[in-house]
């Protein structure tokens, strides 16, 4: 573990040494920009594993990466794609994936369209939430931007309208993002590997997804609020050992939403090298198994409050605090399983993570996180919610303090 | 007294700060049609918002690297930080929505690179020689700038016949510099017809504003409709 850092260490600094701005090559007299990220994380905890890694050992099993590239074929015309793969613990498994392909057409600054595997925009961070290295924090907050279920959001394979209005008598300007696609989660994602635990195997899981974005960069300078909702209608299939018949071996299993959207509602606000944001986010999850031998509804809401300050330039410090609450009903001949998890204050039904952060950048590049996180409940639930029965066979403790340490190198 | 000294010096540094704080101008490549910008304008072709002027002339931003100058003009047209900036065009390029410009190192390098380069528009420090061919230094108007004066006289452009005859017709859109007195001292053409432009502006020149406090730069929309 200390040697795999110590050469991600060395490899940063060599390629910050090489590196200055973008590299860049000709083809048929075309730009092609190259640009890419690598980040390694450590996390320790005092009490329950966390993120589907042995984090009470210390676990270093937090990388990722990716690669892109892209051409203005036209003025207006953009082109390009990027791989991403990563380890999270259990999840990801480096299995490589397309982030996104996109093929953008600005017409005007009012109206633009783009296709292909497009990311997907829901609130401040959602496309950008692989991107740590973009702010001060080495993990968002959890409980808006989960990183085990970072499929559920992140991108799809369909198309957006946008643009940006300025609206007269300098009332500042109105971004709208519309779109429609089909989502297609990794069989590696949290909410595959939470199903594990009632053997229960995914081999796809994704569907329909829609929604849009309206946000206003307010005349009040550095001030911008914006709502998105996102709606999904998702099936999966999977083989399942049944629970009444263990001995038969697997059997094939299938769900489907009944009810799958979020609404989320944020601010930031930027005055000079203070950056505050806050978000909202209510979550339904309801979807039918097998035809209706189960039915379960998961309603999350989630909110937080971030600041951040850049001391120097190469210094900053944040703090957050991050509030989650989950409740559960079950219906149909297997709800006697899952009980209805209706009190939020029980830890299995909540997690509040208060966190501090240090940021020192190294150079333009390369940049390394301190991070503690001070967590109380664990969400254990029918819902990945970065506390796994899987990691903690022992059972859950109620409160969790994290130590996370993230080096990120970009080009 | 020591604590008025401590004031007054405090103060004179201050304004000496103030006095250091570099001033940049903005410049593009002489194929760019217009001689005037606005700064919303402006701050949508660094974002990557637009990449073509209200004239439909393409643009291409080029950047200069951190520096004084990079952060006056950020200051000053974007309102964003040098750390800001560079994490938005980050963001873009990783997320497929916009790719990283042109960063070039010195004013010297942005003067020479928008010379070349067929739409390029930049920023370099006041005091530096743009006087080179292929370069033009463009009048940015201020947000807030195109201050509302009160028309008192105005004067309708003659429409070409030829044109008129063709059903040729459309908008020109002028940057007037109306003077505290109320005349029009200067035209820019911010896009149009040229043919309708050169009607629209020897009207325009004979127009005459309210008096007004100082000087003001007012856009305007000229109409030519072919129909009778």
């Amino acid at each position: 573990m200390h040697r795999r850092i110590v050469e991600l260490a060395v490899v940063c600094l060599w390629a910050s040494l090489l590196v200055s701005h973008a590299q860049e090559f000709k083809v048929l007299d075309r730009t092609v920009q190259v640009h890419g990220f690598i980040s390694q994380g450590f996390i320790y905890t005092n009490d329950n594993n966390w993120l589907t890694m042995n984090t009470s050992q210390g676990s270093a099993a937090f990388t990722d990466f990716g690669l892109n590239m892209s051409s203005h074929l036209t003025d207006k015309l953009l082109v390009g794609a990027q791989v991403y793969d990563r380890n999270l613990g259990q999840l990801g498994q480096y299995h490589p994936s397309l982030d996104w392909a996109v093929a953008d057409y600005r017409f005007k600054c009012w109206f633009g369209v783009r296709g292909g595997k497009v990311k997907t925009t829901l609130g401040l961070y959602n496309d950008t939430q692989d991107l740590d290295f973009l702010r001060t924090f080495a993990l968002l907050p959890q409980s808006v931007y989960p990183t085990d279920v970072r499929d559920a959001t992140i991108a799809h394979l369909g198309g957006d309208i946008y643009g940006t209005i300025s609206l007269k008598r300098h009332l500042g300007d109105f971004s709208y993002t519309a779109y429609v696609g089909h989502r297609s989660d990794s069989i590696y994602s949290g909410f595959a590997y939470l199903a594990s635990q009632y053997d229960v195997y995914y081999s796809s899981y994704g569907g329909l997804q829609y929604g849009g974005d309206l946000r206003w960069d307010t005349p009040l300078k550095g001030l911008l609020i914006g709502v998105s909702r996102i709606n999904q209608d998702l099936s999966g299939k999977a083989k399942f050992i049944s629970p009444f018949n263990p001995a038969g071996g697997f059997v094939p299993y299938s769900d489907t939403s009944r009810a799958d959207w979020a609404n989320q509602f944020y601010g930031e606000y930027i005055a000079g090298k203070l950056r505050i944001d806050s978000e909202y986010r209510r979550f339904l999850h309801s979807n039918v198994v097998n035809g209706g031998i189960l039915y379960t509804t998961d309603d999350v809401r989630a909110w937080y409050v971030s600041g951040a300050y850049r001391v120097t330039k190469h210094f900053s410090i944040g703090s957050y605090y991050s509030r989650y609450v989950i409740t559960i009903a079950a219906g149909g001949p297997l709800a006697a399983l899952f009980p209805a998890q209706t009190d939020t204050s029980l830890p299995a039904n909540h997690v509040y993570d208060k966190v501090i952060t240090g940021r020192i950048d190294l150079n333009r590049f390369w940049n390394v996180k301190v991070e503690g996180h001070f967590m109380s409940g664990n969400g254990d639930s029918l819902y990945p919610d970065g506390f796994y029965p899987q990691q903690n066979s022992q059972g859950f403790k109620p409160n969790t303090n994290a130590l996370v340490v993230k080096t990120s190198f970009n080009f | 007294m020591r604590w008025l000294r401590a004031l007054l010096l405090a103060a004179g540094l201050l304004t000496s700060a103030r006095a250091l704080a570099t001033d940049v101008k903005v410049i593009a490549n002489t194929s760019v049609k217009a001689d005037i910008i606005s700064a919303p304008e402006l701050r949508r072709v660094f974002l990557q918002e637009s990449s073509s002027l209200g004239d439909g002339t393409r643009v291409q931003p080029v950047i200069e690297k951190d520096g004084p100058v990079h952060k006056a003009f950020l200051q000053e047209y974007l309102g964003r930080t040098q750390e800001d900036f560079q994490t938005f065009n980050r963001a873009l390029v990783f997320t497929g929505r916009g790719s990283m410009p042109e960063i070039l190192g010195s004013d010297v390098e942005v003067v020479a690179y928008v010379a070349r380069t067929r739409g390029a528009i930049g920023y370099v420090s006041s005091d530096t020689d743009t006087s080179v061919d292929g370069v033009k230094t463009l009048l940015v108007i201020p947000a807030g700038n195109t201050a509302e004066r009160r028309l008192l006289t105005s004067v309708e452009p003659i429409y070409p016949e030829t044109l008129q005859r063709l059903g040729i017709g459309g908008t020109v859109r002028l940057a007037l510099t109306v003077a505290p007195k109320g005349n029009v001292e200067n035209v820019a053409l911010l896009g149009g017809n040229p043919i309708l432009a050169e009607s629209a502006i020897l009207a325009v020149k004979r127009w005459i504003y309210a008096v007004g406090r100082s000087r003001s730069t007012i856009e305007v929309s000229v109409p030519f409709d072919p129909r009778p």
